[in-house]
Order: C-alpha cells, then sequence, then structure tokens
C-alpha cells in the first residue's frame, strides 16, 4: 500500500480522494454571494446620513470568525510539532488544508479597513479613533482629537502604523502557514525526515510570533473599537476563543471526513477521544480567562475598566439590558454544559456526541464575539449621555452574509488545498503512530 | 477438590512473551473467568480491554468531592461574610457568587483532588498489608521479563485441574498454585 501510494502521482491521489472540485466551486460561489450581501450592507452603512458602524462592524463579526478560527487551527499545527505528538499526524493534514486561507483572510481586510475611506463621509465609522472629528458619546462628549486618552495612544493608533502592524501579522500568519504546508506536502512526494524538523523549528519560532501577532491583531481589530477600554487578558481571551473554535472546525470536518471522505477506516475513536480532551481544557481554559478579566475589573473598580463591562449589562436607568442576558448564556452555555458535557468519558468517543457539542459551541463562540464587539456607546439623552447598541437588530441578517461569505471563501480554500494531495502524510515520520493510536 | 478450598488463593501462570501472554488474557476472559489480575514488568497497551475491565470508577469519586467543594466554598463565604457578620469590603454586596468565586473554586479543586485520592484507594482495596502474590516464590521476576496471569479461587468458574490444564495450553511456561 504505502509502496504503491509512493509511487503515484498526486493528481491520481487528488482523483482518488474524490475530486472535491465542484463541492469547492459549490462554496466558492456561496462565499462571493455572502460577500455582496455583505457589501451591500456595508455601503448601506456608510452612505446613511448620520453614519452607522453597524454593518461595517458585520463585517468584521464574520469575519473574525473564521480569522480566529485559522489561528486556533495555526496554533494547533505548532503546537502538534513542538510536542511531537503522534496520534495528531493524520488530523494535522487537515488544518493544513485550512491554512491555505490566509492570504484570502488578508484580501477579506482590506474593504473593512479601506471602503470606508471612499465611501461616505466618516472614515472612522467602525474604529472611531480613525476620524479625529468623531464626538464620542458619553456624559461629557468629546471629540476624539482633542481626548487625551486618544493623544496618548495616538503613537499606537493612527492609520499608517496600522496598516504596517497588519501587514505585519499576516506576513506572520501566511508565511509560518506557507512554511509548514510546504515542507509537509513536499515530504508526501519526496519523503525526507528532515522536513519534520523543519517543520519543528518552525513552530519553535512560530510558537512566539503567532501569539504576538494575534494578541496585537486582537488589540487592534477588535479591542481599539471601544478604545479608551484595555485589558491585557484580551489577547488570551482571543488565543482561547480562537482555539475552541479551531477544534470545533476541526471534529465536525474530520466527521465529513471520516464518514464519506478520505478519512474513511483511518479515524478511530481514540483520535476524538483526544481531540475532546483538549476541547475539554481549552473549554476550562476560556472560562479561566474569560472569568478572570471580568472578576480582576469587578474588584478593582476602576471607572476607566467597569464601563466596558457596564456597557454589557446596565441601563442608565439601572436596570439590566439585553446584553445582560448575553453574557449570561455565555457562563452556562459556552462554559458549564460544554465542559459538564466533555467531562464525561463516553461523549468524547461518539462521534456524533462531538460533532453536537461542536456545533452547541461553535453557536456560543459567534455569541461570545458578539459580546466582546458588537456593543458600542451611541449618543442618547439620559444620565449617562450613552445608550448601549441591541444584541438583536436586523443588521444580524448582513452579519449572517458575512459570516457565511468569509466563511465560503475559508472552505473553498481548504477543499481546493485538500484536492492537490494525500488525505494523510503518507510519509510523515509519525503516521503509523497516529493511525495506530490508542487512548 | 475439598484440600485446596482453604489454603489457596489462586492459580498463578507464567509468560515470557508479550503477544502469548496477551492473547492468553483474552482466552481467559473468553472462557468466562471474571476473578483474575496481570502482573507486567511494563504497561502493555489495551490489556485492560483485552481482560474486560471497564472504566475506572474513580472520576465519580472526583465529581460528588468536587461537588461538595463548590457548595461548601458557596455556603462558608455566604455563611461568613453575607449572614454571620456582614461586612462591606470595597463596596461590594455582602454576598455576591462572584467576589468569593476563588474560594469556591479551590475548594472544588481540593475536594475532587481528594475524592479522586481517596476513590482511587477505595476502589483499589488500599492500602492493604499484603498480596497472596507477594508470596510467590519468583514473585521478583515480574518486575523483570516474566508476566504473570493470576486466576483468583474466588472466580466462579474456578476448578484447579481444568483451570491448571487450560493455562498450560494456553502456552504458559510455569503453572503454579498460590497459597492463601
Amino acid at each position: 500500500m504505502s509502496s504503491q501510494a509512493a509511487t503515484a502521482s498526486v493528481p491520481a491521489a487528488a482523483a482518488a480522494s474524490g475530486g472535491r472540485k465542484p463541492l469547492a466551486t459549490i462554496f466558492l460561489i456561496i462565499g462571493i454571494l455572502g460577500l455582496a450581501v455583505a457589501l451591500v450592507g456595508m455601503f448601506m452603512g456608510l452612505n446613511q446620513d448620520t453614519p452607522n458602524g453597524r454593518p461595517v462592524m458585520s463585517w468584521l463579526l464574520g469575519y473574525t470568525f473564521w480569522f480566529g478560527m485559522l489561528i486556533g487551527m495555526l496554533m494547533l499545527v505548532q503546537i502538534s510539532y513542538i510536542f511531537d505528538a503522534g496520534w495528531s499526524t493524520i488530523i494535522r493534514r487537515q488544518l493544513e488544508h485550512f491554512l491555505a486561507a490566509f492570504p484570502w483572510m488578508f484580501l477579506l481586510l482590506v474593504p473593512m479597513v479601506a471602503l470606508p475611506f471612499f465611501i461616505g463621509d466618516n472614515p472612522g465609522v467602525l474604529w472611531k479613533w480613525m476620524n479625529l472629528d468623531n464626538v464620542l458619546a458619553g456624559a461629557h462628549p468629546v471629540r476624539v482629537g482633542d481626548d487625551p486618552l486618544y493623544l496618548h495612544k495616538a503613537g499606537l493608533l493612527n492609520l499608517p502604523f496600522f496598516i504596517v502592524r497588519l501587514c505585519i501579522y499576516f506576513a506572520v500568519f501566511c508565511g509560518l502557514s506557507y512554511l509548514l504546508r510546504k515542507n509537509s506536502f513536499t515530504n508526501d512526494i519526496q519523503p525526507d525526515p528532515k522536513r519534520y524538523i523543519n517543520c519543528r523549528k518552525i513552530s519553535g519560532a512560530g510558537l512566539f510570533l503567532t501569539p504576538m501577532a494575534l494578541t496585537f491583531a486582537a488589540f487592534d481589530l477588535l479591542m481599539s473599537l471601544s478604545y479608551h477600554w484595555f485589558s491585557t487578558m484580551y489577547g488570551v481571551w482571543f488565543f482561547a476563543v480562537s482555539m475552541r473554535m479551531a477544534l470545533a472546525v476541526t471534529v465536525i470536518t474530520l466527521y465529513f471526513l471520516s464518514t464519506r471522505g478520505g478519512l474513511k477506516g483511518i479515524l478511530n475513536e481514540s483520535h476524538y477521544y483526544m481531540l475532546g480532551c483538549i476541547f475539554l481544557a481549552f473549554t476550562i481554559f476560556w472560562a479561566y480567562i474569560s472569568f478572570s478579566q471580568f472578576f480582576l475589573i469587578y474588584n478593582a473598580n476602576i471607572p476607566e475598566e467597569t464601563f466596558w463591562y457596564n456597557l454589557r449589562q446596565l441601563n442608565a436607568d439601572g436596570t439590566y439590558n439585553e446584553w445582560w442576558w448575553v453574557g449570561l448564556s455565555l457562563i452556562f452555555c459556552m462554559f458549564l454544559f460544554p465542559f459538564l458535557f466533555l467531562l464525561r468519558y463516553k461523549n468524547k468517543v461518539i462521534p456524533r456526541n462531538m460533532v453536537f457539542i461542536s456545533v452547541w459551541i461553535l453557536v456560543f463562540a459567534i455569541v461570545d464575539l458578539y459580546f466582546n464587539i458588537a456593543p458600542t456607546q451611541k449618543p442618547a439623552d439620559n444620565v449617562l449621555g450613552y445608550v448601549t447598541s441591541p444584541f438583536l437588530t436586523g443588521y444580524m441578517l448582513f452579519d449572517l452574509a458575512a459570516w457565511i461569505g468569509v466563511g465560503g471563501i475559508v472552505l473553498w480554500a481548504a477543499l481546493r488545498s485538500m484536492a492537490t494531495t494525500y488525505p494523510i502524510p503518507i510519509h510523515d515520520p509519525r503516521i503509523r503512530e497516529s493511525i495506530a493510536s490508542v487512548q | 477438590m475439598a484440600k485446596h478450598t482453604h489454603d489457596t488463593y489462586g492459580i498463578l501462570a507464567e509468560f515470557t512473551e508479550t503477544p502469548a501472554f496477551y492473547e492468553a488474557v483474552g482466552k481467559v476472559k473468553e472462557a468466562g473467568y471474571k476473578k483474575f489480575d496481570c502482573f507486567t514488568p511494563f504497561p502493555v497497551h489495551g490489556l485492560d480491554h483485552q481482560m474486560g475491565i471497564g472504566r475506572s470508577k474513580v472520576p465519580i469519586f472526583t465529581a460528588i468531592g468536587g461537588v461538595t467543594g463548590f457548595c461548601t466554598g458557596m455556603l462558608i463565604t455566604w455563611y461568613m461574610n453575607g449572614f454571620n457578620y456582614p461586612l462591606i469590603v470595597g463596596g461590594k454586596p455582602f454576598w455576591s457568587p462572584i467576589f468569593p468565586f476563588p474560594i469556591m473554586y479551590e475548594l472544588t479543586i481540593l475536594l475532587s483532588a481528594f475524592g479522586t485520592l481517596f476513590g482511587m484507594f477505595a476502589t483499589n482495596l488500599l492500602p492493604r498489608h499484603n498480596h497472596p502474590v507477594f508470596e510467590y516464590e519468583d514473585y521478583i521476576k515480574c518486575g523483570d521479563d516474566t508476566f504473570f496471569l493470576v486466576i483468583e479461587k474466588a472466580d466462579p468458574k474456578f476448578d484447579l485441574e481444568q483451570t491448571r490444564s487450560m493455562l498450560e495450553q494456553l502456552g504458559s511456561t510455569k503453572v503454579e498454585v498460590l497459597k492463601a
């Protein structure tokens, strides 16, 4: 079997793996349609008389989901190399296919950052600090350009440096994915254990570079939406939720590949068990990080920090707003239920149960992204000078379109990559160990 | 038959090859024996499954310990700060589930660790002073290069002659009767 595979050319292997081209094309069409609808929303949002950032934020919400998922996958690939893990080898190959989407993610970032400068009259519609004439809502409305809190951060939060930083992050993400993919895929055709060693070295550097890049990307893209606020936990939170999204998508992908794809008969219950264990670990990690951030801010009780949570909890009259219920759903549905579910051994070895909890976690990961990204202060005539933008709005349709759009492109890139090589890395030094993996 | 009922613990069979031992364990399980145990010089992967042993019961003790710890933490913080000696600290409520969370969290971990440790002792019937297998003259060999398969007399299917001949047929290099 292995000698046959070694002599077969890669296109033949691609044909044997089921010829995924048509499915990839369907995803591409769905992706383009979704992005088109999201773009329409963005135009509408930018052209309104009173600039309204919400439909532009739809793009950010949809984008962040897949961006985080890809970062989580990049981390998982590097972690499995650095730990020299045997069991994960066949899973790592599926993650490597997804990494093909990183350059496309860079392209998809462009409309969100660039379009506000060409359409409408307020380039700072999403990131308020991009337009110094924006006035921040509050008891004492202040122009961004006169805001001492902005002026202190102006060295970081200015457009040229922002764009340079985004380019650096993507140089890290795309560069690492390219190197890891190239070494791994070339090894199928020209086996050489040195490539595995190379990947381990790349991962060693990558496990320093990736967390740095993802932390600052989270600061720039998400935390700077409300630039008065700061939390050192924010990058770690983004990492935690990214890992959970990556693991959830991995489990669902593996389920499809093992029931009707190239992994039929290769994936066994121990792979699901191992994934379930990591999934449980990151469920606890996410709760630890999210709660720590809340706990420290709650206990320190400093107004510069607490307003961010007040925004997500209270109306001006002291009653709970919609976001309070969103926050509670995160505690019970994003942490407690998945935690108890994944504690049980049986749930980790039954693929359908793993798929169920993955879908569940994906849904609440989206809710978590909403909680951390979407609430903004709208000017209002009350004691606080603002109201929080609501959770449930009609703009959610644009969120859905952006989510489907970016997702279509990511899945298209992954499936296109799957068609070019073998379903498993046949000459990886650890491949036998991975196939024979036992708990 | 009557003789061995008082002073016999079971039958011990020695194996020198891992595959033969692994197969033999499977055969013993298939023959319907329940009360038997293995002693190996190194961990043999999949041996639990081959012996027909289910999942450990220890997680139940862990869960009970964890829930107890969480509830204890909640109760003591409520009793101290909210009921017995209400005190305003940092403008926080007398009691809420947020500020004393580290107490609940740490007690959850502490008592689930206790539950795990003592649950492990309970399910393994530890501590005990001695075990009949220690009395076997070559016991030390199971730490070196020999696998032991011990079928206890307490097993309903145990029959001195039949069990001994079965173990000999399974490729055991030496079969001995263990004294209780």
